[in-house]
Formats: C-alpha cells, sequence, structure tokens
C-alpha cells in the first residue's frame, strides 16, 4: 500500500499546485492568468476618468452604449499598431447606426509618461476623419499606482522591460454593456474580425 | 567517518557557483529568455546532479520514493517551463532563487533515484523529459505570439530552437541508455 500511496501523493501535491497555478490548466501565461484572475465575467468594468483626443472628461459607465475598450501605447514598435489597424477594420465592418446609437470605441493610452493628449489627437488622425464614435484617450488626474490597480482589476498585464522603455501588455479588446459590465472578452491575436463583429453583433 | 579536504573545497565551490548565478549574476540571466531558461534554469540543475554524483552514492532510495522524487522533478520541471511562471521569476527575484532552490534539489536527488531504479523507468523519465522539452520547444518556436511579457519574440523563438536542440540531445542519451541496457541484458 505504501509503495503505491507516496508516489500517488507526490502526484497529487504536484498536480494540485499547477493546477492552481494555472487556473485548472486555462491560463499559461501572466496575460491570460491575470485575465482569469480579475474574475468571471459578466463582472463591472472598474471606474476611472479618462480624457479624450478633444480634452474632454469622460467615464465609461456614463456612456450608457455598448463599449469596445483597448489598451494601447504609441510608441509601441508593433503589436499595439496592428492591434489597433485589426480594431480600424472591425470599426468598418459596422453600420453608421450601429456605431452612433448603440456602440463607441475607446482605445486608451497606459503610457502615462509619454503619452499627451497632442500626440493621440496626432495618432487618431492616421486612421482617418470618418471615425465618429472612434476615441482615444488617457487616464485623467491618475497616478501610475491607481491607473495600474484598474488595469489589474480589469485583468489587464503590463510590464516596462527595463531600459528600454517597451511595454508589454495584454492586448485584450474588452465589451463593456450599458450597465457598466464586462461581457465579453476578446483576443485579437487569435479571433478574426469577422468572429469579433458577429459577437458584438449578437450581444446588441 | 572524516570529512576530506576535497570535499570541503566540492561543496564550497558549488556554492559559490551557485551563489554567483543567483545572486551577482543573476540580473545578466534575466535579461534575455534564452539566458534565463537554456543558461541559468539548467546551470542550477547541473550543479545539483555534480553534487549528487559525488556525494549521494551511499544515499539508498526505495523504489516508492524513487518514483515520488522523479514525479516530482518532472513537474518541477513542468512548472518553471510556463510562461507565467517565467515571467514571474524574472520579475520576482525571491521566486527567482525559489527555482534556484528547487532546481539544485532536483538535480541533487535526481542520480541516487536514477542510480537505484530500474532502466525501464530511466528510459520513460529520460523519454517524458525529451518529450516535455522538445515539446516546449516547438510551442515556443512556432507561436508568433508573445508568451512572456519580459522578454520578446526573437528571445522566445532562439530559446524554442535551443530547447529543441536540448530535447532532442535527451532523447539521443535516452535511445544510447536504452541499448546499452538491452546489450546488459
Amino acid at each position: 500500500m505504501k509503495k503505491i500511496l507516496i508516489p500517488v501523493l507526490s502526484f497529487l501535491i504536484c498536480f494540485t499546485i499547477i493546477w492552481k497555478w494555472t487556473f485548472g490548466f486555462s491560463a499559461f501565461t501572466i496575460f491570460s492568468y491575470k485575465l482569469q484572475a480579475a474574475g468571471d465575467i459578466p463582472r463591472v468594468f472598474p471606474d476611472i476618468p479618462l480624457i479624450n483626443q478633444k480634452g474632454e472628461v469622460f467615464h465609461i459607465k456614463e456612456k450608457h452604449k455598448y463599449v469596445l475598450v483597448n489598451f494601447v501605447y504609441l510608441n509601441c514598435p508593433y503589436v499595439c499598431h496592428k492591434v489597433n489597424n485589426q480594431l480600424e477594420h472591425i470599426y468598418h465592418l459596422f453600420d453608421r447606426f450601429t456605431i452612433s446609437s448603440k456602440l463607441e470605441f475607446v482605445t486608451v493610452s497606459f503610457d502615462l509618461q509619454n503619452d499627451g493628449l497632442e500626440k493621440i489627437r496626432k495618432y487618431r488622425n492616421y486612421f482617418g476623419s470618418d471615425i465618429d464614435g472612434w476615441s482615444f484617450a488617457l487616464p485623467y488626474q491618475s497616478s501610475q499606482e491607481s491607473f495600474n490597480q484598474f488595469l489589474g482589476k480589469i485583468g489587464i498585464w503590463k510590464y516596462t522591460i527595463p531600459g528600454t522603455g517597451i511595454i508589454n501588455h495584454s492586448i485584450y479588446l474588452f465589451l463593456v454593456s450599458p450597465d457598466n459590465k464586462v461581457i465579453k472578452v476578446f483576443d485579437p491575436a487569435r479571433e478574426s474580425d469577422k468572429t469579433i463583429v458577429e459577437q458584438i453583433n449578437s450581444c446588441l | 567517518m572524516p570529512v576530506k579536504t576535497s570535499d570541503i573545497i566540492f561543496i564550497l565551490t558549488i556554492l559559490v557557483m551557485s551563489w554567483l548565478i543567483s545572486f551577482p549574476m543573476n540580473e545578466w540571466f534575466s535579461e534575455t529568455m534564452p539566458r534565463h531558461q537554456i543558461l541559468q534554469l539548467p546551470a542550477m540543475l547541473v550543479l545539483g546532479i555534480i553534487s549528487g554524483v559525488r556525494f549521494s552514492k551511499h544515499i539508498i532510495i526505495g523504489f516508492a520514493w524513487g518514483i515520488a522524487i522523479l514525479i516530482f522533478i518532472l513537474s518541477s520541471l513542468i512548472f518553471w517551463m510556463l510562461p507565467h511562471s517565467i515571467d514571474y521569476a524574472v520579475i520576482n527575484t525571491p521566486f527567482n532563487r525559489l527555482m534556484h532552490v528547487n532546481m539544485l534539489i532536483s538535480g541533487f536527488l535526481l542520480i541516487p533515484v536514477l542510480r537505484n531504479t530500474l532502466s525501464e523507468i530511466k528510459i520513460i523519465f529520460l523519454g517524458m523529459l525529451s518529450a516535455m522539452v522538445i515539446a516546449t520547444g516547438f510551442t515556443l518556436l512556432s507561436y508568433n505570439l508573445l508568451l512572456c511579457s519580459s522578454f520578446n519574440i526573437e528571445q522566445q523563438k532562439e530559446a524554442g530552437l535551443q530547447l529543441v536542440i536540448i530535447g532532442l540531445t535527451v532523447f539521443a542519451s535516452t535511445i544510447f541508455i536504452f541499448f546499452r541496457g538491452a546489450g546488459r541484458s
């Protein structure tokens, strides 16, 4: 009996540790772990004041519409621009009526040190002038610490590689409902634009 | 039993090398993924193995405990190869040192276990180890998504390629052990 018990016990202990560490073998990266650790959806989207490219302060919860939120930083060498290009494609897959009346896009920068209003305004212009309903925003009067807490509550992981200024981060898109709840999370690296649009449409 | 001077020198050498890897050179090892995964982690394991070769001659581990220890070693390697663990180890130094201690102990225990176990168990263990390392290598090599936030895609692919090479080397050793064992029997 002892011959079986010891290896079985060893296996169970090791299995449990890895199980807990990966949220039941579902989160193997720090990005997915943070997302899972933020809780199951639907969950409340944490509140933070944001300021858009026009200098207007707003809160996501006060939109009372569906809002697709993503996070970028403008000095990003590659991924953020790729995600925003994908988001631009997704934006144009919706008709004008949907965007203005039911759905908005909000792209938030998390580089509090380098991204300012002028910079996000210029950046937004790269996507053309016909993108009403897509705001580019910055946290308003928010310290780095409180903004990091906000990101943690959403389920976004970000890490600045020392000495490089490169911020590696989660690229998830969060669909927030009019009652300020995260109802869907999309991974643009794994899901096609069409799938994302279909899933958003099913919620509207 | 009198303690030999050579043993003391050996222990001191292992301790100094572990300290160098874990403390002064830790930052350098954490700078890139290949350094962290292909140099630092195996270095601690190898230091443990070398210690095991020298000091575990008189340690007899029973079959059940041997299997339990092999499960512990394999699980440890799986755990430290998870992207989540890699990231956390780079960001959190005490967690990284936990990896060093874990690898040192794993390496030390591996020798008396393999010495006293059946050759079939050795082959299964080495086969699983090489399969795991090759699979991890191919995952890192083929994924175009960043899996560890502390590094970049180029480093991820480089680490993947090196893991595949290590895995194939372990696999070749497994085959060698298998045929050597078959020849003896």
